[in-house]
């Protein structure tokens, strides 16, 4: 789609500030574009060899002439290397920039080839710096210099001095002022009360402020009015929320494994700890050693354990052919991926195959960084199941709601279980049970035997439904009375001996959508009864003697003993006959006999009479209930039985939320092009040479990673998430590329301010929100965004922040707003994914076998209005109207917001959005009154949060009328709009009345401003 | 400069220079760009959707592109390499020397047995150039002077989702642009009437296969989502939220969107933020998508003929046939990349039944795809492919002796694909697969040769198609991909 871009060229010259400057001077004295902004005169800056030489060297150089190549004789590794040149002479001739051979070969002088050959060649800027860095006398550093600077820790700078000391609120201010003076800018005035209200309410909380809000802060008139607007809002429950968002992007969180049969996960039990953390103000040391090692630590507690859920929100391929170990080490690699990106802000993946062309990282730095991870009990794919597919390891964890549901199973069963005792101690059935103990005593043993299988099919059906429904030849005209024909005259079945079907073992059966009949012949020395044991993938029936005893419409792997059946054997010949239908993939089934008759240990206990133990004679009674009883005691046990099971498949169903763990020692191998059949060397766990080293006392495993992570040393975690932080409230982080702080980042535009931020963050022992209030009390933040033209031009990008800064939110944000200001929303916090709307057929794709149900569940009543947070994120199918936002399959520390034609349509159409204008109207119409003016006003503002204007109004109003005109022509077409969304209908109001204020609505949910933060 | 800023920055240089021209010394915006060698060459495409500057890097011979992906991994073995050797070698082992050089999946790894298995029905030669093809492909083998057929394509995948994303994105693991995101990315789109880059899906009639299509097969990448393929769906709205909710005439939205824009403008006035500007576009562009979409897939004025050409099955939505039609109402319409996704080729036990159904679904429409565009005059200029991820074994899989349950696994290292139109070679066959059709013996091509020589074709040198992304350039082919000049003429 096309669209504008909010990014545009002239920024990157002003980037760098003072070089900027010269970068136009130097490319375009005459061109006159400075003077459209404000003409500054400053002196040539010095270049920084490390900062703005290296990483264009690194990029565009190194790879011939340097790193071992010296192609044409040149290496341009030191400046003695560039001094002494190649073949054709000298690279370098300090101070002459024309006169230097490295200058003329990337400009292609003379009609040379433009260096670098056959790569793109250096952008304008990049060689007015090389330029300038040689006219300046190619000065090379020496000691730290020569490190990129976010590879040296952060330190304190002093605050610069600034002269409008009044506009100053907190040190934030004094470093962008500082550079605003220098540019000869002045701040932007502060935004007007309500966008700012509306914009910290928004960045803190992803709501907009209620009407009510807004009326107190409007009313407070006191000094710190908005500093308590800001306390309010971090204490919300709904901050943890928004500051989830984020998260859950750089930990590619979903509900869902990804990949073909796509098996949900519990691993929002995670993200609701996320959010706790948020919400309670975890120091950020805290939350990171407990995402990356919680299970690590001393006595770990569940959360803890919960918490290195982070590491396991990784795609997992279910596909039937995939390779396990293939799979595991696609792991490592994103593990080793989303830890760098997030903490470090390092690109580690590019020293998978080779060392890092860029950072000062080698291959073995990533395969030491991998062994960190290599110690989980997993195999690398997710396990055959149903619904959920949950890979070890993982923990079982109830939840709150979980705990109360196992209490109200276990009243029941303490009841069931008094009426199972009441009519189990009666006299008579004593008596009968010594008469039965004589009786089997003198019968003699048991002779069961079994005949080999035979199988007739497979049966193939258009569908694995209709193969399990029809009944074949073999089943037809099944009856107990007339119990089987291996074939007969009306039906010649075809039938095959199977002796190699084993018992107690799966055996293979292979045709998909397809019915399999297995027989074979039970004999028995008298009537007794006999436990059988079966397992099929997938569906199974069974018949004895023609009686159905078994049918379960799974869709499984087969295993032991997945139907258990107690059955009577007659005397003499017994028919069983098995059906397997089989979905995709193989099939297969599995059998076993267990005991026939009176099994051996209870005759055993039988024989000792009166001498046996009084557990030995609870068995005996066990038995004799079980299997002998009358059907009144029969009744009461099997209800005992029934929610006994109830509570079994409740504690089933317990969240199991896939964690890490370190179980498994494994060696770890540099490996080959990173592939995982081609190790090399053994590499043990350890941090990148190149960054400060792990704490003498940390542990060399994922603990002492985490603590290395947030050791005072350690130069990136803090740049780097403060950066994060500054994006989240600017639209943009102090370094654009948030995801990458290596040598090819894009200089920070404010490095001081960077450092101290982040200096100040580490020495506050990490505290979260004490860092983000400092940066929205700020004069900086508080600015309007308004912006002239002439400061545009100058500044299109809003780097030097002389501006508050305006975007549009996240979609998932956008839905909230319109919750929220219909009213609508549902503000409970956490538990299970939901399904708000989705248009129909949005997962069908996904059923392509008959393995699991993929029909959309979607939600009823409140559950349709939860926060977008919680909506259910399949990871192969994003929620359809959750636009722009990140795949969540790799990690993203950073949004790209772009504005197509069909995000507009999603606002315009989706139900969503429909029955929120539709809700808003109905609460808007209920305002006392006939003035539509002041109707429209009210729904403005619930969405904008400002009063519109008179004009603004006339706009609307005559929407309104236009709206009702259209309806009340065609009255039908008022009560068709109305049937969107499930949210009740005022049936009192004029349809069209409520039609056309629907109408109007919808369009008030879709103004620029209505989707942008200002 | 920002690296990442760069990339973006190509983009929306022409349109931010339109807008702030006036006063800015254009000169030396000029010269900037001249600097760079990003002028634009003359006689360019008029775009509606700028692609980046200096972009086709050279002349192109093709500019449209047109995927009919056929997922699950159609067998070579029995359609497309002709080696009559298998036939006397029925049921003998494959050599391990032949089976050494490949992985295979874990369905047939552990397999004890490896008998060849030849192909289950007759080859024959088709057209002026006498192409060998199975009897299963009529249609295609009516188009075989306009195809290259490729017999020596190889894949390290094999399994299914990493090859397909392989294919179709450079990466066996998710998360680079996919070729029509790259694709849309540096050239734009001549109409923004309808997305650049469009997918439809469509299943096998018996629903036998079992692959599914993840929305990275289409995906961005990291390249801004506006690049990603948009997909036409089967049901409801073609093109989600398409429809005016019920109740909402055309008028009334009209009137909504002139409010919307009035009050827009408003603030625009008032805050100077051109993504205001932007948004009002967008609004107006998705109002005419909602006449234009429709309209591409209301096929009711289409000559008998033509739908008789693709078949009986194009009456049915969903259906690969219809997609096909649609696929070319779609390039004549300007749209820059097609990508048909087909499910139906996995046949591990029922090669018997399914592979001659799977042919039938397919034939016909995907021939009658290119003799269509050619009567128009668009094949020239349009690049058709076919073909799927991988190959099948050459030995069997299951039991040969029962019909239904037995076929093929997948195999990586050699498989075939065809190519028509956009000035790759037909009536050819490239490539030298040995004598068991298991391994490439000469011209071998991997998906990186090919996606380098569908870029070249499109006017793209796919070394300098790059983004920059965390610190690197990144490419379409990463850092392979070789143009194949044996398929181009």
């Amino acid at each position: 789609m096309h669209s504008y871009n909010r990014k545009s060229l002239k920024s990157a010259f002003v980037l760098r500030g003072p070089i900027t400057v010269l970068a136009l001077t130097i490319i375009m004295p005459t061109a006159g574009w400075l003077a459209l902004g404000q003409k500054v005169e400053v002196a040539a800056p010095r270049i920084n060899y490390a900062r703005d030489i290296q990483p264009i060297l690194k990029a565009k150089c190194l790879e011939c002439h340097g790193n071992g190549q010296k192609q044409g004789g040149l290496q341009l590794e030191t400046r003695a290397e560039m001094l002494q040149g190649g073949a054709s002479g000298p690279a370098l001739l300090p101070g002459d920039s024309s006169k230097s051979l490295l200058i003329q070969r990337v400009l292609g002088a003379g009609g040379k080839p433009v260096m670098p050959l056959g790569f793109t060649p250096l952008t304008a800027a990049q060689q007015v710096l090389l330029k300038a860095w040689v006219d300046q006398g190619a000065v090379w550093p020496t000691g730290l210099e020569k490190k990129h600077w976010a590879y040296i820790p952060p330190v304190k700078s002093k605050l610069p001095a600034v002269q409008n000391k009044g506009w100053v609120r907190n040190p934030i201010d004094t470093f962008i002022l500082s550079r605003l003076e220098k540019e000869g800018l002045k701040p932007s005035p502060e935004a007007d009360r309500v966008t700012l209200l509306r914009r910290v309410t928004l960045d803190l909380t992803g709501l907009p402020p209620t009407p009510a809000e807004l009326d107190t802060f409007l009313a407070d008139k006191t000094p710190n009015s908005y500093e308590h607007a800001v306390d309010r809002l971090f204490a919300s429950p709904h901050y943890g929320e928004k500051m989830a968002l984020p998260w859950l992007d750089t930990a590619r969180y979903a509900d869902s494994n990804g990949f073909q049969q796509d098996g949900d996960t519990y691993q929002y039990v995670w993200r609701d700890w996320v959010v706790k953390a948020m919400n309670s103000n975890m120091p950020f040391d805290q939350f990171t050693i407990q995402q990356l090692a919680g299970d690590l630590l001393p006595n770990a507690t569940v959360d803890q354990k919960v918490a290195t859920g982070f590491n396991r929100c990784c795609l997992l391929n279910g596909e039937g052919g995939a390779i396990p170990e293939e799979q595991r080490n696609v792991l490592l690699f994103d593990r080793v991926d989303v830890t760098a990106t997030t903490w470090l802000g390092a690109t580690m993946a590019c020293a998978q195959c080779h060392d890092h062309k860029y950072d000062p990282l080698t291959r073995k730095d990533y395969y030491s960084f991998m062994a960190f991870f290599n110690n989980v009990p997993e195999s690398g794919v997710p396990p055959f199941g149903g619904q959920y597919r949950i890979a070890d390891p993982y923990i079982v964890v109830p939840t709150d709601e979980d705990n109360l549901k196992i209490q109200a199973i276990e009243s029941r069963l303490n009841a069931a279980k008094k009426i199972q005792d009441a009519s189990e101690s009666t006299p008579t059935l004593r008596e009968a049970q010594a008469a039965w103990e004589i009786q089997a005593i003198g019968a003699g043993a048991n002779e069961v035997s079994l005949d080999p299988w035979q199988m007739s099919g497979p049966y193939p059906a258009d569908s694995f439904d209709v193969a399990y429904d029809r009944q074949f030849d073999p089943e037809v005209g099944l009856k107990p009375e007339k119990p089987y024909a291996l074939s007969s005259s009306d039906h010649p079945i075809k039938w095959t001996p199977h002796p190699e079907f084993k018992d107690a073992a799966v055996n293979a059966l292979s045709g998909e959508n397809s019915a399999f009949y297995l027989f074979r012949k039970i004999r028995s020395n008298r009537s007794v009864s006999q436990r059988l044991s079966f397992g099929s993938d997938d569906a199974i029936k069974v018949w004895l003697n023609g009686a159905q005893v078994v049918a379960d419409k799974a869709s499984r792997a087969a295993s032991a003993d997945q139907e258990l059946v107690t059955v009577n054997l007659k005397a003499g010949e017994n028919d069983l006959l098995i059906k397997i239908v089989n979905g995709g993939g193989i099939g297969g089934f599995y059998f076993k006999q267990l005991e026939a008759g009176i099994p051996a240990d209870i005759v055993k206990l039988l024989h000792l009479g009166l001498g046996r133990s009084a557990a030995d004679s609870a068995k005996v009674r066990d038995y004799y209930l079980a299997n002998l009883a009358p059907a009144e005691v029969k009744q009461a046990r099997a209800a005992t039985a029934m929610i006994e099971k109830e509570l079994a498949d409740a504690k089933a169903s317990f969240p199991k939320v896939m964690v890490m763990s370190d179980a498994q020692p494994r060696k770890t191998h540099l490996l080959l092009r990173g592939n995982y059949e081609s190790p090399a060397e053994e590499v043990q766990a350890i941090t990148p040479a190149a960054w400060s080293p792990m704490p003498a006392s940390a542990p060399r495993n994922r603990l002492g990673l985490a603590q290395w992570l947030v050791s005072p040393e350690n130069s990136l975690t803090a740049r780097v998430q403060v950066n994060r932080y500054w994006q989240l409230f600017f639209g943009q982080g102090l370094v654009k590329t948030s995801e990458n702080f290596g040598t090819q980042c894009e200089a920070p535009s404010h490095p001081e301010l960077l450092d101290w931020l982040a200096s100040e963050f580490r020495d506050s022992g990490w505290n979260v929100k004490k860092m983000q209030r400092l940066i929205v009390t700020s004069a900086t933040y508080r600015q309007s965004s308004k912006c002239s033209a002439a400061l545009r031009v100058k500044d299109p990008e809003n780097r030097l922040v002389a501006r508050g800064s305006r975007f549009r939110m996240p979609s998932l944000i956008l839905r909230d707003i319109a919750l929220s200001a219909s009213g609508l929303l549902n503000p409970k916090i956490g538990g299970k994914p939901v399904y708000p709307y989705q248009p129909k057929g949005i997962w069908d794709g996904l059923a392509i076998t008959n393995e699991r149900d993929f029909s959309y569940p979607q939600s009823k009543g409140a559950d349709l209005y939860r926060r977008s947070l919680y909506t259910f994120w399949r990871r192969t199918v994003a929620p359809a109207n959750m636009f722009d936002a990140s795949v969540r399959q790799t990690c993203k520390v950073r949004l790209v917001v772009t504005s197509t034609p069909l995000h507009a349509l999603t606002t315009l159409n989706d139900v969503t959005w429909i029955e929120a204008a539709r809700v808003l109207a109905q609460n808007v119409m209920a305002i006392p009154g006939s003035d539509p003016d002041l109707k429209l006003a009210v729904a403005f503002r619930r969405v904008c949060s400002r009063t519109p204007s008179a004009s603004e109004v006339k706009v609307l109003h005559r929407g309104l009328d236009r709206a009702m005109r259209i309806y009340r022509a065609d009255p039908s077409t008022a009560a068709a709009s109305l049937k969107s969304g499930e949210a009740p209908l005022d049936t009192k109001l004029d349809p069209c009345a409520l039609a056309a204020y629907s109408a109007v609505c919808l369009e008030i949910l879709n103004l620029d401003e209505a989707l942008t933060r200002e | 400069m920002n690296p990442l800023f760069e990339n973006d920055l190509r983009a929306s240089r022409r349109e931010l220079f339109g807008k702030t021209a006036s006063g800015i010394g254009i000169a030396a915006i000029a010269s900037l760009l001249e600097q760079e060698g990003m002028a634009a060459p003359p006689g360019k495409e008029k775009l509606a959707i700028p692609g980046l500057q200096g972009l086709p890097h050279f002349a192109p011979k093709a500019k449209r592109v047109v995927v009919l992906w056929q997922g699950g991994a159609p067998s070579h073995v029995d359609l497309f390499q002709h080696q009559p050797l298998l036939e006397q070698r029925r049921m003998q082992q494959v050599p391990d020397s032949i089976r050494s050089k490949g992985r295979l999946s874990t369905m047939t790894a552990g397999q004890k047995n490896y008998p060849v298995l030849p192909p289950i029905k007759p080859f024959k030669q088709y057209g002026k150039n006498g192409m060998w093809l199975s009897e299963m492909l009529p249609y295609t083998g009516g188009i075989s002077d306009e195809i290259c057929l490729i017999n020596s394509m190889h894949t390290e995948a094999v399994n299914h989702a990493p090859g397909v994303t392989l294919f179709m994105t450079g990466s066996q693991i998710p998360g680079r642009p996919s070729m029509g995101a790259w694709a849309t990315y540096g050239l734009g789109c001549v109409t923004s009437e309808l997305p650049a880059f469009c997918v439809m899906t469509s299943m096998d009639t018996g629903k036998t296969c079992g692959q599914l299509f993840y929305d990275y097969y289409w995906g961005s990448g990291f390249l801004p989502s506006r690049y990603q393929g948009v997909r036409f769906r089967g049901e409801g709205d073609p093109v989600l939220y398409l429809a005016d909710p019920s109740g909402t005439s055309r008028s009334l939205r009209r009137g909504q969107l002139d409010d919307i824009s009035e009050l827009n403008h408003r603030r625009l006035t008032e805050f100077g933020d051109p993504e205001i500007e932007t948004r009002i576009t967008q609004y107006e562009m998705a109002y005419k998508m909602q006449t234009s979409v429709p309209d591409l897939l209301d096929i009711s004025k289409e000559p008998k003929s033509i739908l008789d050409m693709y078949g009986p099955d194009v009456q049915r939505k969903g259906s690969f046939a219809r997609n096909c039609l649609l696929a070319r109402r779609l390039l004549e319409r300007g749209v820059r990349f097609v990508q048909l996704m087909h499910a139906g080729w996995d046949q591990h036990g029922n090669l018997d039944t399914q592979l001659a159904l799977q042919c039938k679904d397919t034939d016909q429409p995907s021939a009658a795809l290119v003799m269509d565009l050619k009567q128009r005059g668009l094949l020239d200029d349009t690049i058709v492919l076919w073909g799927g991820e991988f190959g099948r074994t050459t030995f069997v899989q299951g039991d040969i002796t029962k019909p239904n349950a037995h076929g093929r696994d997948h195999l990586g290292t050699c498989y075939s694909m065809w190519v028509a139109g956009g000035g790759f070679k037909g009536g050819t066959v490239y490539g030298k697969p040995d004598e068991y059709c298991y391994n490439v013996e000469a011209d071998g091509v991997h998906p990186y040769d090919l996606q380098a020589t569908i870029l070249h074709q499109l006017g793209i040198e796919h070394t300098k198609l790059t983004y920059r992304y965390q610190g690197r350039d990144f490419r379409l082919t990463d850092v392979h991909g070789a143009l194949v000049p044996g398929i181009i003429s």
